[in-house]
């Protein structure tokens, strides 16, 4: 390939990073609320409701998630068809433009925040349960309610327990987004497949893995700073006087 | 080209979710595409009532459907196609889907047509309302030229490359020569041609008309051994209902082979006209 032909590869698949952004972004949005509310009620003591919740996590852990975007994607014609769908469904899907650019990225949308809020959740769970039983205990004692201790006491502390597996989970998700080359839907990866036989070279996938590569990359530094803001020390500045304090502790 | 496995899985796959999903749903009825045809065929008034015609395609099939440089869908059949909306006063809108599932979107309405080099088979002539054939194909091997194979019989304990789900593949399982050749089958024919060239295979069995163009537009030191298995023909498939649509495509083509507007498309792509429309 000529360096001309590499730099109109290059603009073009600079071009589709923002379709590739978008469903990182938005997955992003909507899983983590969602897996905070599924790990809640999994962690529910009314037992129905949280084996519903473990049946959810099993067939979102357990099947493929390129088979969860199709399965999304052909889902509302289907259910549409079905003899037996309540009125009701019927109404409200009936009106859906499947042909429509918007429905095929909703459809993908819901299957990634789907997929990505079950193993949110059980990071989630992890971080709650790695609280001792003795702080809701002496929260109670000094006078908290149930709201304040979790919000107040637990969340601050969950947070930092779950930022290295949460951080592990969103840069999967970069390179999960490629999946939606398969609907297709037209990100990096799918501009990337559709090159390689317009050029008879495989360099366009190349190009693709080094666009994904910059921004897991990025990512991993965004990330740990994070980490490291989350520090309550850290961040009042504390360190500095923790330090000085031990030096003269010892001395 | 390619020939499609996991339509009935997914079907089936899909039936199964919905049930889980909804259990007041009941059965999902996947026979949707069992529709009577004729009496109240009104397939051609709704694509002249929507002005578009919506054509499914894989889009990295050179040179019948793909995407150039630029990201536009160009090829032999795009071409033909825009010249039968044209004339039939509606617009043509190219919809990329995946090929594994051509037949879903096409019975759910997602498109309109398959046209795409799609070679005629018994499964495709009962899964879809297919026109007439329109080009020949030949299912060809390509060598590296170096490589000294001057014939098919020389292809004996060599390693042969193939398309994943194609009718090449098939072709190729169902002939004598398979229980003599190693056959490495791969997602795309481009592919197998460059890995073939790197020394992954010795030669590929793909359909003629991709492997000639692609040995004019990238200059290979490619050769092409004489003589074939078998020839297919490509269609364009509708909806086993949309009869009135598919006369119309199809009377559409024989005007325009009758005025010479097909042979001119196909003399551009191929150098002279290789069309079988009647």
């Amino acid at each position: 390939m000529t360096g001309e032909q590499i730099q109109t590869l290059f603009g073009l698949m600079l071009e589709y990073t923002v379709p590739t952004l978008k469903i990182f972004g938005f997955t992003l949005l909507y899983s983590i609320p969602l897996g905070m509310i599924v790990a809640l009620l999994k962690m529910c003591r009314f037992k129905p409701v949280s084996w519903l919740t473990n049946i959810y996590i099993l067939v979102m852990r357990g099947t493929p998630l390129l088979l969860q975007l199709i399965v999304a994607q052909y889902s509302v014609p289907y259910i549409v068809r079905s003899e037996l769908c309540p009125g009701f469904l019927h109404a409200l899907l009936d009106g859906v433009d499947i042909r429509s650019e918007e429905y095929m990225f909703n459809m993908m949308l819901f299957a990634f925040v789907l997929n990505y809020a079950a193993y949110f959740a059980e990071i989630f769970r992890g971080g709650i349960a790695a609280i001792p039983k003795g702080q809701y205990e002496a929260a109670g004692a000094l006078g908290f309610n149930r709201f304040q201790t979790f919000f107040r006491i637990v969340l601050p502390q969950v947070v930092r327990h779950v930022l290295p597996a949460s951080s592990n989970e969103i840069i999967t998700l970069v390179k999960d987004t490629s999946l939606a080359s398969a609907i297709p839907y037209m990100e990096i990866m799918y501009i990337a497949k559709k090159q390689v036989p317009t050029y008879a070279s495989l360099l366009p996938l190349f190009m693709a893995g080094a666009f994904y590569f910059v921004f897991a990359m990025l990512l991993t530094l965004l990330l740990s700073l994070i980490e490291k803001a989350s520090d309550p020390l850290w961040r009042r500045g504390v360190n500095e006087k923790r330090k000085e304090l031990f030096r003269r502790g010892n001395a | 080209m390619k020939k499609n496995i996991l339509t009935r899985l997914l079907a089936g796959f899909t039936a199964a979710a919905m049930l889980t999903a909804c259990a007041g749903c009941g059965n999902a009825q996947t026979a949707a595409n069992t529709d009577t045809p004729a009496a109240s065929d009104d397939s051609l008034q709704k694509v002249l009532d929507a002005k578009k015609l919506v054509l499914g395609l894989d889009a990295s099939f050179p040179p019948m459907g793909f995407t150039n440089e630029s990201n536009e869908i160009v090829g032999f059949d795009i071409d033909v196609a825009q010249e039968v909306c044209d004339r039939m006063g509606v617009e043509l809108v190219k919809q990329p889907i995946n090929w594994d599932t051509k037949e879903e979107d096409l019975n759910l309405g997602k498109i309109d047509c398959i046209w795409n080099g799609m070679s005629i088979n018994a499964a495709r002539a009962e899964a879809m309302n297919l026109s007439d054939p329109y080009m020949k194909n030949e299912m060809i091997f390509v060598v590296n030229a170096s490589s000294g194979l001057k014939s098919m019989d020389d292809l004996k304990g060599k390693t042969v490359g193939v398309q994943t789900g194609s009718t090449a593949q098939e072709i190729l399982e169902a002939s004598d020569m398979y229980t003599d050749i190693t056959v490495t089958p791969l997602e795309d024919n481009v592919t197998l041609l460059n890995q073939m060239e790197l020394g992954f295979s010795d030669a590929v069995f793909l359909d003629s008309v991709v492997a000639y163009y692609f040995i004019a537009e990238n200059h290979k030191d490619f050769y092409v051994l004489p003589g074939n298995l078998e020839s297919e023909e490509y269609a364009v498939g509708f909806r086993k209902a949309d009869q009135t649509l598919r006369d119309k495509v199809q009377t559409t083509l024989s005007e325009m082979k009758a005025d010479g507007k097909l042979g001119e498309i196909s003399e551009k792509w191929f150098g002279s006209d290789v069309t079988t429309v009647k």
